[in-house]
């Protein structure tokens, strides 16, 4: 009897008809019943997406302070503020005319005991009987503002003030040409948030006061602000049209204007930076879970072989086992991103308790769906990234996997639609990256980065577990267990050299370019940048200061150069406001820039573009521009440039470009202008004092008080103050870095338990065996010691060298610091990577031990 | 209990200490069967009583309560002798052998291997006795997959600190008829060639006792069959006393001695002339 099958070539055998949500309820009920072993695959997402979550959650939260407290922060609806030029007549009349009106003078300037003998750098801010607009000035103890500033030349000091300089309230110190009465000590001032760079202690005064110290004179580097509480509606659109009429209204007052909306714009955009930078971190640190991902689900696809092959023979489709598996590893990721984003929310509340102070304003609870929206793409991308290639694997399980054992399944290819899918993926992952990053330069280069280190690490790992199965064995058994280990196929080398390689290098990089930074700050400078700035000095009083200067010490050297404040309104005929600058030249365009003037090229400058004019030059009004700058912001010589100077409008012509050694912290200006511009502006002169070496720190303290005392108006600053004043806030940014890089260690550690867990039948069996052929505890616990060892300490070299080539990269190109190696940040990585290996890999040895052996001897 | 004067002079062969409740046959001093494996020969102090087990019971904890594995088990195999444990799945019979091997730890009486009394000793301690007196051959050969024959073999004695041991392993490995295939990993040996490797690693000590657990369990008939020539070989060659676990009736068949095992005790001990007997009285 026979039967008549049509298999000719052409006809279609039926394909599966299981409907696709029958597949995917299939899936989840399976998943249901089996969710052991999926723990390091959600915490790995979890972690990561925790990271972005919680950085965007931070960052909104601030940003919302910002905003609902802006008004408070900014001191009212807008303020507008300029340098030197207190508002005239006309221009206050028209602030007037629009709401209430405050007005407040700061500047920095020296207070001094009556005796002379001790001095201080303070922020001095004169105010009106109107300050603040909106919040309040609290005080210490029972004294009132209307006491303490208006009833005599009396000032609120912060009280870190009395302790440096030894005073008490009701004592009298010098300011400038005056003598003011401490009447009070500072509780808090509302719109501190708004001052720029502070670098030292804060001091009020009254308006009237502070016209008495002589410090507010012409040409003083002094800031003038007035805050607004606008009359009528205050909706970011009335506050737009109030910038317009500015603009349109006091076209050359050469104002800056803020609004409550963003009360400090320069803290928004270091929040802003600081957050994409941190995303760029998170997904770093999910990236690396990314590793755990795909070992868990090459681990799950194993398991299951049995099952998928008998799936297979009963009729499933390649497709649909696809599909199954893809649909659980789905179920996780989003079961993962969920409990990612639930600890991401928790971040702003944890960082509020832990740094409050370090926070620029309390964070807020609020999220916008856009961060938490990015946060779980980012999961449920990576998640897809790194199952799609062992997913395809599932797929290819043959029935015949049934009948027979594959002792090494032989590398496989998945399908091309897997590899296709899993190329978009990774391009979709950079782009999201890219795309919402405003410097995507930076984060170009972090991808590079990433990529290399998924390149280099796995290619490592190989190389290590080749070089491992080829050395000759030591005769020590121990040592010989320990190679063939390093050098076997399913070993761990592979997992403990990406995961943990990959944060590592991070952390290197992290610490390498903070290292190299502070070197740069503290050591460097010494050698090559002047020690003293010399603020406000009256050019009549210059050469007597040079004198008191060289009298103190003979071999001080004193540079000086004439200092105005002034803005840029525009460059080439192009508005400063729609000039479209690369980040690192944005900030030229930003509130007001020193300006200068000089008869000859500057020390520390070469002309490399143009002629210098001559020393008598009269004719058209000319700038030098600094050549770095001006190609950024597309400047060439013949250009014009308009700035605002002392409420004026003035348009000069490019005669050269400038190279200038910013580094050596000199006296150096973007902008220098010849003579005849500024020269009948009136301005004070800016003076550095270059000591010799091995001045000690008393000469030095006296050089201070003696210019102090003959000089009462020059502001004195320590160069060396400045930078740790500097350094302090680099530091708290650092450690937001790293703390964010540590996240991407803890990630590599999660990955490295999921292979040591997946590693951990195979190691029992090995230590069962081993201990009934005579090895003791102690064999094996070496073997596991020294293979560990091995591991880490290859991972840390060569982290090492790819976070010094990443700090390196960023240094030269991005900061232009120089790079210095830091050993303390080699041990560090060694030591760290050591211990988290050895530590997660020892835990899992004490169960190996302790393991009965007989359970695992018996025949199967 | 075992009896005064135990070690090493006490040349009780064959006899066992069998719980009063037994049905089982016990028959002492009974002569070899010349159709069965002839006594080892050779070796000094042959004679001597290598496992002596006294009132041996082992009890597992598990959650549903504790599982009595083993009970009464006294047994006492003398030097040289061949002894194959048998019995239905679940009687104990692997048990025992682990036992003997120091694998497990008896929670009642007395397991002495090589003259050693086990209990109250660590597992470092057990591992240090089995690296010089004990040899054992698993039904899944567990050999190191990352090492190589010769790699395998040579590291017994590696670990009690052997300097010759690589050229032992040869000779073990050429005398197993492996010698060609030295520097091959496990996962390039068949099934049998892997056998072949446990076996020359569980004998390249010299051990006094070997112990094997279903040693052809895992191997098609003739390469059983070969395994199980040549292990008898070697322990005659070298004068081992060989104990076996086995379900398969004619590689017991071969032994001198057969202990049959139920529900954790020995309920028979039959020497080679009563063996056919009491198979077919079981058969019946």
């Amino acid at each position: 009897m026979s039967v008549d099958v049509d298999l000719a070539p052409g006809s279609a055998l039926p394909r599966s008809g299981m409907p696709r949500l029958r597949i995917v309820s299939l899936a989840l009920s399976e998943l249901a019943r089996s969710w052991r072993g999926f723990g390091i695959l959600i915490a790995c997402i979890a972690l990561g997406v925790a990271v972005i979550a919680g950085v965007g959650a931070l960052s909104d939260g601030l940003r919302s302070s910002f905003e609902r407290q802006g008004e408070v922060l900014l001191g009212g609806d807008v303020t507008m503020s300029r340098p030197h030029r207190r508002a005239m007549l006309e221009e206050r009349a028209w602030m007037d005319a629009r709401g209430r009106v405050s007005e407040t003078a700061s500047l920095r300037s020296m207070m001094r005991r009556l005796d002379g003998s001790d001095q201080a750098l303070v922020e001095v801010k004169a105010v009106d009987r109107v300050y603040p607009l909106v919040g309040a000035l609290r005080l210490q103890g029972m004294a009132t503002v209307e006491d303490a500033l208006f009833k005599g030349p009396g000032a609120i000091v912060d009280p870190i003030l009395l302790e440096r300089l030894g005073i008490k309230i009701g004592d009298r110190v010098q300011l400038g040409n005056a003598e003011v009465v401490i009447r009070a000590a500072l509780a808090s001032e509302p719109d501190k948030i708004s001052s720029r760079f502070t670098m030292g202690p804060r001091i009020f005064l009254s308006l009237a006061s502070l016209e008495s110290t002589g410090l507010a004179g012409p040409g003083s580097l002094v800031r003038w602000r007035y805050a607004l509480s606008l009359e009528g509606a205050t909706d970011p659109a009335a506050l737009l049209a109030f910038r317009e009429a500015v603009r349109v209204g006091l076209p050359d007052a050469g104002f800056t204007v803020n609004d409550r909306r963003n009360p400090s714009p320069a803290v928004t955009r270091t929040l802003d930076q600081l957050r994409q930078f941190l995303t760029l971190i998170g997904l770093a640190s999910l990236m690396i879970g990314g590793v755990g991902v795909a070992n868990a689900v090459k681990a799950y696809v194993d398991r299951r072989r049995k099952v998928i092959a008998a799936m297979k023979s009963l009729g499933a489709s390649s497709r649909q086992i696809f599909t199954l598996h893809l649909a659980q590893v789905l179920t996780l990721a989003l079961v993962g991103t969920a409990m990612g984003l639930g600890l991401g929310l928790l971040i702003p509340g944890v960082v509020d308790w832990l740094v409050a102070g370090a926070l620029p304003v309390r964070a807020e609870f609020a999220v916008s769906p856009g961060s938490l929206g990015l946060a779980a793409t980012y999961g449920v991308l990576v998640a897809l990234l790194f199952a799609l290639w062992p997913l395809g694997r599932a797929g290819e399980i043959r029935a015949a996997a049934l009948f027979r054992e594959e002792v090494a399944p032989s590398f496989q290819w998945p399908r091309r639609i897997v590899v296709a899918a899993t190329i978009a993926t990774a391009l979709a992952v950079a782009g999201l990256a890219i795309f919402t990053s405003d410097r995507r330069l930076v984060a170009v280069y972090f991808l590079l980065g990433i990529v290399a280190v998924f390149v280099v690490f796995p290619l490592l790992g190989m190389v290590v577990a080749w070089l491992a199965r080829r050395l000759p064995r030591p005769a020590r058994p121990e040592l010989g267990l320990a190679l063939g280990s390093l050098g076997a196929p399913g070993g761990l080398t592979r997992s403990v050299v990406l995961s943990l390689g990959a944060g590592l290098s991070l952390l290197s990089a992290v610490a390498l370019v903070d290292s190299s930074i502070v070197t740069e700050l503290q050591t460097r400078l010494p050698k090559n940048s002047p020690d003293y700035f010399l603020l406000d000095i009256p050019p009549a009083e210059m050469s007597p200061l040079a004198r008191t200067v060289v009298h103190a010490q003979p071999e001080a050297r004193v540079d000086e150069a004439p200092m105005l404040r002034g803005r840029l309104v525009s460059l080439a005929g192009r508005r400063a406001e729609d000039v479209k600058a690369p980040p690192e030249a944005q900030w030229v365009l930003r509130g007001d820039r020193g300006l200068s003037y000089a008869a000859e090229v500057p020390a520390g400058s070469r002309v490399v573009a143009g002629e210098w004019w001559p020393t008598d030059h009269a004719g058209e009004p000319l700038v030098s521009f600094e050549a770095e700058l001006a190609r950024d912001l597309k400047l060439s010589v013949g250009d014009t440039v308009t700035v605002n100077v002392l409420g004026r409008n003035v348009t000069a012509r490019i005669a050269n470009l400038r190279e200038v050694h910013w580094e050596s912290l000199g006296i150096n200006f973007v902008m220098v202008f010849s003579p005849n511009v500024l020269k009948g502006a009136p301005h004070n002169l800016l003076a550095t004092i270059t000591l010799p070496p091995n001045v000690p720190l008393a000469a030095e303290a006296q050089l201070a008080r003696e210019i102090g005392k003959a000089h009462p108006a020059v502001t004195v600053i320590r160069v060396k103050d400045a930078v740790d004043a500097f350094n302090a806030v680099f530091e708290k940014v650092m450690l937001a870095v790293r703390a964010a890089g540590g996240v991407t260690l803890l990630a590599g550690a999660l990955v490295l338990a999921g292979a040591l867990a997946t590693a951990q039948q195979q190691r029992i069996r090995l230590a069962v065996i081993l201990k009934a052929i005579g090895g003791t505890r102690r064999q094996i616990l070496t073997m596991h010691l020294v293979e560990y060892l091995v591991l880490a300490a290859i991972t840390a070299v060569v982290a090492l060298g790819i976070g010094a080539l990443g700090a390196w990269a960023v240094l030269t190109y991005l900061m232009k610091v120089e790079f210095t190696f830091s050993w303390s940040a080699v041990s560090q990585a060694i030591l760290l990577s050591s211990a988290l290996v050895v530590a997660l890999g020892m835990a899992g040895t004490a169960r190996v031990l302790s393991a009965r052996s007989a359970a695992h001897l018996r025949g199967e | 209990m075992p009896g005064p004067g135990y070690e090493p002079a006490e040349g009780r062969q064959g006899s066992s200490h069998l719980p009063s409740q037994s049905t089982a046959t016990t028959t002492a001093d009974a002569p070899r069967n010349a159709g069965r494996e002839p006594p080892a020969a050779g070796r000094p102090g042959a004679g001597a009583t290598v496992v002596r087990l006294a009132g041996v019971g082992l009890t597992l904890a598990s959650r549903a309560g504790d599982v009595e594995i083993l009970n009464g088990i006294d047994l006492d195999v003398p030097e040289g002798q061949s002894l194959a444990i048998v019995g239905p799945s679940g009687s104990g019979k692997t048990s025992l052998l682990m036992l003997m091997g120091g694998l497990e730890q008896a929670t009642r009486g007395s397991v002495k291997v090589a003259g050693q009394e086990f209990s109250g000793l660590d597992e470092d301690s057990l591992a240090r006795i089995r690296s010089r007196a004990v040899g054992i051959v698993f039904q899944s050969f567990h050999l190191v997959p990352t090492m190589t024959a010769l790699e395998n073999v040579a590291l017994p004695l590696e670990f009690r600190g052997d300097a010759n041991a690589r050229g032992k392993a040869r000779s073990a490995l050429a005398e197993v008829g492996l010698a060609p295939r030295i520097e091959h990993y496990p996962a390039q040996l068949s099934g049998g060639e892997q056998q072949r490797v446990a076996l020359a690693r569980a004998i390249v000590a010299e051990p006094r006792l070997l112990l094997a657990d279903e040693p052809t369990g895992n191997l098609d008939g003739t390469t059983g069959r070969q395994i199980v020539e040549l292990m008898f070989a070697l322990g005659r060659r070298h004068g081992t006393t060989l104990v076996l676990v086995t379900h398969d009736d004619r590689l017991a068949e071969r032994c001198e001695r057969v202990v049959r095992m139920a529900d954790g005790r020995i309920v028979a001990d039959t020497m080679a002339a009563t063996l056919g007997a009491a198979s077919a009285g079981a058969s019946t």
